[in-house]
């Protein structure tokens, strides 16, 4: 019956403001992320000359890759109004696999990784969709159960890799470059086509811009979820295989936490948690705004004990300034 | 009271919305604000009731200024607004939603006092003639119970005038009447009652006084009866209407098969259903909220899966688990909540448009084709958008509705299922929705429509089903013969 009744809202008037105004604000809004980012960056550099080294620089991208990765998947979770919670433990799961595969398989055990990622994303977007449990549900049971497998399988110890052509394949560098990063920049490429140029990413928006209407239009929204998920995983196996590489060992704590600096680096890039719009550059200035910031503050020599503080402040300030609350009638 | 505004002049940006609109509201009679969308009618009335302010010009109440700055202001002064949109809580009781804002009235010694409370809102509800006990539950009224909830509310600050902006906007005409018999009974009391709207049967049926505004200026002011409704539309649009809201029906109709048929279907909500619809028919469906005309729709659209019978859709038969088979099989669905299951606002008017096809070369959208697409529709349908590109939100109600219109026919579908496709759209862009359908019609294709507009289901379709208790209570072959009150018989 309710969907007979009309959504109950409040009179929602727009306030008119002068036209100039509302686009400066509109500016501020759209250029916050790489303001925050070149005023990150030029605190740090002036705070310490060891910040803008090469080798640092190198560093830095490399830590931010794996974020970045799994935040690339966790991008069109949120443009289709979505969460994935799981993101952690499957990147721990898929370095599992990797560590016990790279032995025999060497370089090629990328494909174990990436697969029973896939197959972690295919289970919770047939939850999600099949069984219309939400997102936010069925990945935080996701996010347990499979901490839990990788917890049972290692019984808590470390599995070192110790294949040389794994090693040098996914953690070595060319000319300085480390290999991680030109593997980023491939499926950031591959992500961002996916996102703006395909019907696939249309259909993404279009359920998060509404997804009763996404559906009575005859967009195939069950399997466009399930195809989500299934990519989040698969870039959580490729997180892992990286961060298995660059760690030279799967342990059971690897990506804990991850999910979360993962969901902010999308937010601090713009997407709204309510979904419909979002963009692969806001989620790249995500993911270094934040790994920037830990870098920077270990460099300075802020209190370790502090850091933490600043994170949390940085992130809640970007979204106050970024989050555009004309289009969202709700703030919950 | 007697409220008086002179010379009212207001802009949005570039948008002249009013300019110098004077309006006199006399205690005791029902004043209807009329004119199509965008004529200025609800800025008028927003500005009596201190949601907006004007410009230029002013107001007096009984010979004293009155210049509110809100409507809560306006609300201390004596003026109520009851907005189009619903603003029931459906998480509260109804006496918490009459009294929503001032429930500290009813604390004592800390608790609040539901009894006092509930009583109170009773002797408002009663005294709007209405049939709803405070005891009920809200899921069990229907809209036109929620509105007169609201009007309690309204009534619950004493006001001396009750203004509505558009309140049956979202009511069917058995709910719009008992909205209608309140606004009657407050102005039996002698309170101002001014309402908004472009629904010609209602305006005969309550209003004592009309003023007519068109593009922002007032057309005129008129006794009620002094006009006829083609003297009321043709004053509204600002053409002469006599030759018709609706396109004429063809002389011959298109011969052919059954484009979509239904064989003793049934499902929940309808009893066995049979009917076709022929390529060039328009098929015209009447009945009240839950006789199964809207099921029908849902189902032929793969919304709703049926029981047992047959759907076949030209001589095939119809397996439509999910609306993307419907679609998939070129049956076009137009809902019934524009904003909510047509479209996305937030997204471009291209993004709608071309949202059911999207013009592809493999994998990737073809973003130049969507353009031409888009463009052609957007003529076709004379939508008016600054250009293909603009915020779906930023186009006026008629015109959002003709970009769903546009993303169905883009499709180029057999069959157009419609749900009140002209709802809360004014009378010059239904003249063109009417129009775009009649044209499709005559170039094959069949169309379902399900409306709670009687005279639009009598002026546009070429055969009418009546529903009543979720069966085909009675079949008009002549709609051209057919009486708006002949349909309620069949309905009731």
């Amino acid at each position: 019956m309710s969907s007979t009744k009309p959504t109950v809202t409040g009179h929602s008037e727009t306030t008119q403001r002068p036209a100039d105004a509302r686009s400066r604000r509109d500016d501020i809004r759209r250029f916050f992320p790489i303001l925050l980012l070149l005023v990150l960056v030029a605190v740090f550099s002036l705070a310490s000359p060891r910040f803008l080294q090469f080798n640092n620089l190198m560093i830095v991208a490399q830590q931010a890759v794996v974020l970045l990765v799994a935040a690339l998947g966790m991008t069109f979770v949120i443009i289709a109004g979505s969460i994935d919670l799981s993101v952690g433990a499957i990147v721990a799961l898929a370095a599992l696999v990797a560590a016990a595969t790279a032995a025999s398989l060497g370089i090629y055990a990328i494909v174990p990784a990436c697969l029973i990622g896939a197959a972690a994303g295919l289970v919770n977007g047939m939850v999600v969709a099949k069984g219309k449990v939400p997102s936010f549900i069925v990945t935080l049971g996701a996010m347990v159960v499979y901490r839990g497998i990788v917890l049972f399988f290692t019984r808590g110890a470390p599995i070192s890799i110790d294949d040389e052509r794994f090693l040098d394949l996914y953690s070595g560098r060319t000319a300085g470059i480390p290999h991680s990063v030109l593997i980023a920049i491939l499926l950031i490429a591959a992500a961002a086509v996916m996102l703006n140029l395909t019907v696939f990413g249309r259909e993404v928006r279009a359920i998060g811009g509404g997804e009763r209407i996404a559906l009575l239009t005859g967009i195939r929204v069950d399997r466009v979820k399930i195809a989500i998920f299934v990519l989040s995983g698969l870039m959580c196996g490729m997180a892992g295989l990286l961060q298995g590489a660059r760690a030279m060992a799967a342990t059971a704590q690897l990506g804990e936490g991850l999910e979360l600096d993962a969901i902010a680096a999308v937010v601090v890039g713009g997407t709204p948690l309510t979904g419909g719009v979002g963009s692969i550059q806001g989620t790249i200035l995500g993911a270094l705004i934040i790994t920037i910031l830990s870098n920077g503050m270990n460099i300075v020599g802020l209190d370790p004990y502090f850091q933490n503080i600043v994170k949390g402040l940085v992130l809640v300030l970007s979204v106050f300034v970024t989050i555009d609350r004309k289009k969202i009638g709700i703030i919950k | 009271m007697k409220i008086v505004a002179t010379d009212i002049a207001r802009s949005f940006g570039s948008t002249r919305a009013l300019s110098g609109v004077s309006i006199t509201l006399e205690p005791g009679r029902v004043h209807a604000l009329v004119g199509e969308n965008g004529a200025g009618k609800s800025t008028l009335l927003k500005i009596l009731a201190g949601a907006e302010r004007p410009d230029t010009g002013s107001i007096a109440i009984d010979g004293q200024p009155y210049a509110p700055r809100s409507l809560a202001e306006a609300t201390a002064l004596g003026v109520r607004l009851v907005f189009q949109e619903i603003t029931i809580n459906p998480s509260l009781t109804i006496a918490e939603n009459v009294f929503s804002g001032q429930l500290a009235r009813f604390r004592s010694r800390g608790l609040l006092n539901q009894a006092a409370m509930n009583r109170a809102a009773q002797a408002l509800l009663d005294t709007l003639a209405v049939d709803v006990s405070v005891a009920q539950p809200l899921s069990r009224l229907d809209l036109g119970q929620w509105k007169c909830i609201e009007v309690a509310r309204a009534l619950s600050t004493e006001p001396r005038a009750v203004l509505f902006d558009e309140s049956t906007a979202f009511l069917n005409h058995r709910e719009a009447d008992q909205l209608l018999a309140a606004m009657r009974a407050l102005g039996k009391r002698g309170l101002v009652v001014a309402f908004v709207s472009h629904h010609l049967a209602e305006i005969a049926a309550v209003a004592d006084q009309l003023t007519i505004l068109k593009d922002g200026s007032k057309v005129g002011d008129f006794a009620a009866g002094e006009l006829d409704r083609d003297g009321i539309q043709s004053r509204m649009v600002g053409r002469d209407l006599s030759r018709g809201l609706y396109p004429a029906r063809p002389e011959a109709r298109l011969a052919g098969a059954p484009m979509l048929r239904f064989i003793g279907v049934t499902a929940e909500g309808l009893e066995p259903t049979s009917l076709s619809v022929t390529p060039g028919e328009i098929l015209g469906i009447a009945g009240l909220k839950g006789a199964g005309g809207e099921r029908i729709l849902e189902i032929a659209a793969g919304v709703v899966r049926p029981r047992s019978g047959g759907v076949t859709v030209g001589g095939a038969p119809l397996v439509a688990k999910t609306p993307a088979d419907g679609w998939a099989s070129r049956i076009a669905y137009l809902p019934g909540e524009r904003t909510t299951e047509g479209l996305i606002v937030d997204a471009s008017v291209l993004d709608n448009l071309v949202m059911a096809k999207p013009p592809r070369r493999g994998p990737f959208f073809d973003r130049a084709k969507a353009r031409t697409m888009a463009q052609a529709m957007i003529a076709r349908l004379l939508i008016k958008t600054s250009s293909e590109k603009a915020r779906s939100g930023s186009l006026s109600g008629g015109n959002l509705q003709k970009v769903v219109l546009g993303k169905c026919l883009a499709i180029d579908p057999r069959v157009l299922l419609l749900n009140n496709p002209t709802r809360g759209v004014d009378v010059g862009a239904r003249t063109e929705i009417y129009r775009s359908l009649r044209e499709a019609a005559k170039e094959g294709l069949a169309i379902l429509m399900v409306s709670e507009d009687l005279n639009e289901l009598i002026g546009l379709s070429d055969r009418i089903l009546v529903m009543r208790g979720q069966r085909i209570a009675a079949s008009i072959d002549d709609p051209a013969a057919t009486s708006e009150d002949a349909i309620i018989r069949h309905m009731t």
